[in-house]
């Protein structure tokens, strides 16, 4: 066990704290704010020219897909060198961490061609995914999905419906998941596909979630504004666009899916509302009330806090096995029930140490931090019903980590 | 960053698990309940052959210099086998003596701690419940060559079965620079001490020990004079942090029973783990228990390197406090009936996780210690990184 950094990691953390303190500048920080769709500004989607150049900053330090193998045009360097800069950015709002349902799916079951067109320019920002997995009918029971592809020749033909492909409006391609075979068990005819978001016949539709209004502000961490529902019709795809092998897709999305739920995309969610509710609380008086001396609100800080440390402990430990070459037995899974529930405990926690001032959203005359504790406090049982619900990883934990039976 | 065990530390935990599972029986647990020393003086030897006693000690006294964190891996399977030894109060108190100790006490106590030979204990509680120094109100006064100490110590591990013990004590009232406390390396056989057993949930051995007039000579006080503080805090810190491990290890045992149980009895048709209200419980059980060992082992890790480990020991306990009791309450919630009858075995591992939970400061004490890092000092905190300190 070690629960240390290296010098040359800590230099690189001092390195983006340092370039984060001289490039976020005021025009930055304004334009991000009118392109925050939560989780903080990302590549690769709507952006203007100011964030635009950081993007490209940031890019040309080489602090994009450290953790990706050089051919593809990462640095091959190591996955906790890829977290720090991770976490420094998120605590600026600026998200640079990349899914797993994207780069590491690729790699893992890519062919050499796609390897090459995709990894490259997920790493850029150039390209990003849009998730296709939930459907009107499938959702805990993803493998239950209906979507279809069918073979046509040297193409594949689409039909269907997914719901909640958060980013279908600002991203260049689809990952989805769709039936290939429905006559054999329901996990063993999925295939996965990656095509572009302007192929004729997808169509995306806005679902506002009940953070739009007023818009949460940046700096909210759970949730975001809009989701959407995203339509095929007869969308005709080259058969190179399957990822893996046909009816495998099972097997490479839970791969995926598993890297998406944990780890460092996990636990950043949540580290500047952890880190927020401490130095709020300890720099802030409303006339003579300190919150930070009530005896009460001291202990459920600490509380707070000390959970926070699982969560960020439990992310080391997804990054140790990852960085062994491992695979999650059940501790993605595990973290996956706590982080999403300790967000829940977080914010609901801040809403009664603000009282009335909780309720304030965004816009809101007496409004404090500009209503994000409020956003959150709509967004962060969320954590716990995306990617994978918090009941349906209890179940896992339950019978990958101890062995226990079906039902 | 690396969170899995190195192949040393799974070969110590693997042989501490494999000599007790070997050596020590719920048999002999339930027999120790009953003895007046509390453990088997055989198995005291034997434990000392692997070095356990020695494990973090310099080796210049026979020890193997070896991290707190590997101390940490054994206490976790003494826990886990619920193993009648005084180990955790004998490493606290050599720890203590060889860090802050004349090389005279070193040379005199700790090889033949190492050896096995000696048992040895400390003594901070008093009437306060709180694990504070503010408690500490016995009192020795300097007479010639030898200090006279009188005072009532409570909840001393060990204290019929030590050779030795670390009081904590009062030598001056505090004053600006100086706390007025020192430690003393009492011989347990000394004239003027009664040892009044106390009967705990456990059932393990721990006592109220009054000193009358006890004269303890000069050459044992332990560190500064009228300036202990800081050294009693070490020795509490690292109490506090190695009786997690134990805390985890014997909790995660009981997690292990209760799945089990789970798997073979049957309701409606089917085991009772194939239900999902039961799965869910056992989840929870497994990601709390790896949610303390993470703590402790940072908080553990932390000390090794000389770091500050203050807040890392507060969270460590806190949380173990709060989620070992809630997994030894859901193995007994699993068991139903049977869990609570006596003479099923269960219940030797709820009794002593419950008990440790109230042990070296309950949840509140040591959240408001978080809360005086995180709050009182300004600065703005970040998490995983060192937390601002004043001045």
């Amino acid at each position: 066990m070690d629960f240390g950094f290296t010098p040359e990691q800590e230099a690189l953390r001092r390195d983006v704290q340092a370039f984060i303190a001289e490039n976020l500048t005021p025009e930055v920080l304004a334009e991000m704010d009118g392109l925050s769709e939560g989780f903080g500004v990302r590549p690769g989607r709507a952006r203007g020219g100011h964030v635009e150049k950081l993007f490209a900053k940031i890019g040309a330090r080489g602090w994009l897909g450290i953790s990706y193998p050089k051919e593809y045009g990462g640095r091959d360097g190591d996955r906790i060198s890829q977290y720090i800069v991770e976490e420094e950015f998120a605590r600026a709002d600026i998200a640079v961490g990349l899914g797993g349902s994207g780069g590491p799916a690729i790699l893992a079951a890519g062919t050499e061609e796609q390897k090459r067109h995709f990894v490259p320019k997920l790493i850029s920002g150039e390209y990003s995914f849009a998730l296709g997995f939930t459907e009107p009918h499938a959702g805990a029971d993803l493998a239950s999905l209906q979507c279809r592809a069918v073979r046509d020749g040297d193409e594949y033909v689409i039909n269907g419906q997914k719901m909640y492909t958060s980013a279908a409006h600002v991203a260049t391609h689809m990952y989805l998941m769709a039936r290939t075979n429905p006559n054999v068990p329901k996990h063993r005819g999925i295939s996965i596909f990656l095509f572009p978001m302007d192929t004729p016949g997808v169509t995306v539709r806005p679902l506002w979630t009940i953070q739009n209004d007023p818009r949460a502000p940046i700096g909210t961490t759970y949730g975001t504004p809009r989701t959407n529902e995203t339509f095929f019709d007869d969308v005709r795809i080259p058969a190179s666009a399957l990822l893996g092998r046909e009816n495998e897709g099972w097997k490479v999305g839970a791969m995926g899916l598993n890297l998406d739920r944990v780890g460092a995309a996990r636990y950043l969610i949540s580290v500047r509302r952890d880190e927020d509710i401490v130095n709020f609380t300890k720099s802030t008086r409303f006339d003579g009330y300190s919150p930070a001396q009530d005896p009460a609100i001291r202990d459920k800080i600490a509380e707070l806090w000390i959970e926070a440390q699982v969560c960020r402990l439990m992310t080391m430990r997804s990054m140790s096995i990852v960085e062994h070459g491992g695979n999650f037995t059940y501790e993605g899974s595990a973290e996956k029930v706590w982080a999403p529930e300790h967000g829940v405990r977080t914010t609901e926690a801040i809403a009664q140490m603000l009282g009335p001032y909780g309720q304030l959203l965004n816009g809101s005359p007496a409004a404090v931090e500009r209503g994000v504790f409020a956003h959150n406090l709509m967004g962060s049982f969320q954590s716990g019903i995306n990617h994978g619900s918090v009941q349906v990883m209890h179940d896992q934990v339950a019978r990958r980590g101890l062995d226990m039976p079906r039902s | 960053m690396d969170t899995t065990l190195t192949e040393e530390e799974a070969m110590i935990r693997q042989s501490a698990r494999r000599f007790l599972e070997a050596e020590c029986n719920t048999r002999l647990v339930r027999e120790m309940e009953k003895d007046p020393k509390g453990y088997p003086p055989e198995l005291w030897r034997k434990a000392a052959e692997l070095g356990w006693q020695g494990l973090a000690l310099p080796e210049a006294y026979g020890g193997s210099d070896m991290p707190l964190v590997y101390l940490g891996l054994v206490l976790e399977e003494v826990g886990r086998a619920l193993a009648p030894l005084p180990l955790h109060s004998t490493v606290v108190a050599a720890l203590t003596l060889a860090a802050e100790g004349t090389e005279a006490q070193r040379a005199a106590v700790l090889p033949r701690t190492a050896a096995g030979e000696t048992v040895l204990t400390f003594a901070c509680y008093e009437q306060d419940p709180r694990l504070t120094l503010s408690g500490v109100q016995a009192r020795a006064v300097a007479d010639g060559d030898s200090f006279v100490l009188n005072g009532i110590k409570r909840f001393v591990d060990n204290f019929a079965a030590a050779d030795f013990c670390l009081v904590a004590c009062r030598t001056a009232d505090a004053t600006p620079g100086s706390d007025g406390l020192s430690l003393l390396l009492v011989d347990t056989r000394s004239e003027g001490i009664s040892d009044n057993p106390l009967v705990t949930l456990a059932k393990d051995r721990q006592s109220e020990v009054t000193f009358r007039n006890v004269r303890v000579p000069k050459t044992n006080l332990v560190g500064t004079l009228h300036q202990a503080a800081p050294a009693i805090e070490r020795m509490l810190d690292r109490a506090t942090a190695l009786l997690c491990a134990q805390m985890l290890g014997a909790a995660r045992k009981d997690m292990e029973m209760a799945v089990e149980w789970a798997k073979y009895r049957k309701a409606f048709g089917q085991p009772i783990g194939a239900f999902q209200s039961l799965q869910h419980m056992a989840a929870d059980m497994l990601i709390w228990i790896d949610g303390g060992n993470l703590l402790t082992y940072e908080a553990l890790w932390k000390m090794d390197q000389g770091l500050p480990a203050a807040v890392e020991v507060s969270q460590a306990k806190a949380f173990c406090n709060e989620k070992c009791e809630a997994v030894v309450r859901y193995g007994q919630i699993i068991h139903g009936g049977i869990g609570f009858m006596q003479e099923f075995d269960l219940q030797l591992w709820f009794r002593r996780v419950t008990s440790w939970t109230m042990r070296f400061g309950t949840a509140y004490e040591h959240r408001a210690r978080i809360a005086r890092a995180l709050l009182d000092v300004p600065g703005r905190v970040v998490l995983g990184q060192p937390l601002p300190t004043a001045g």
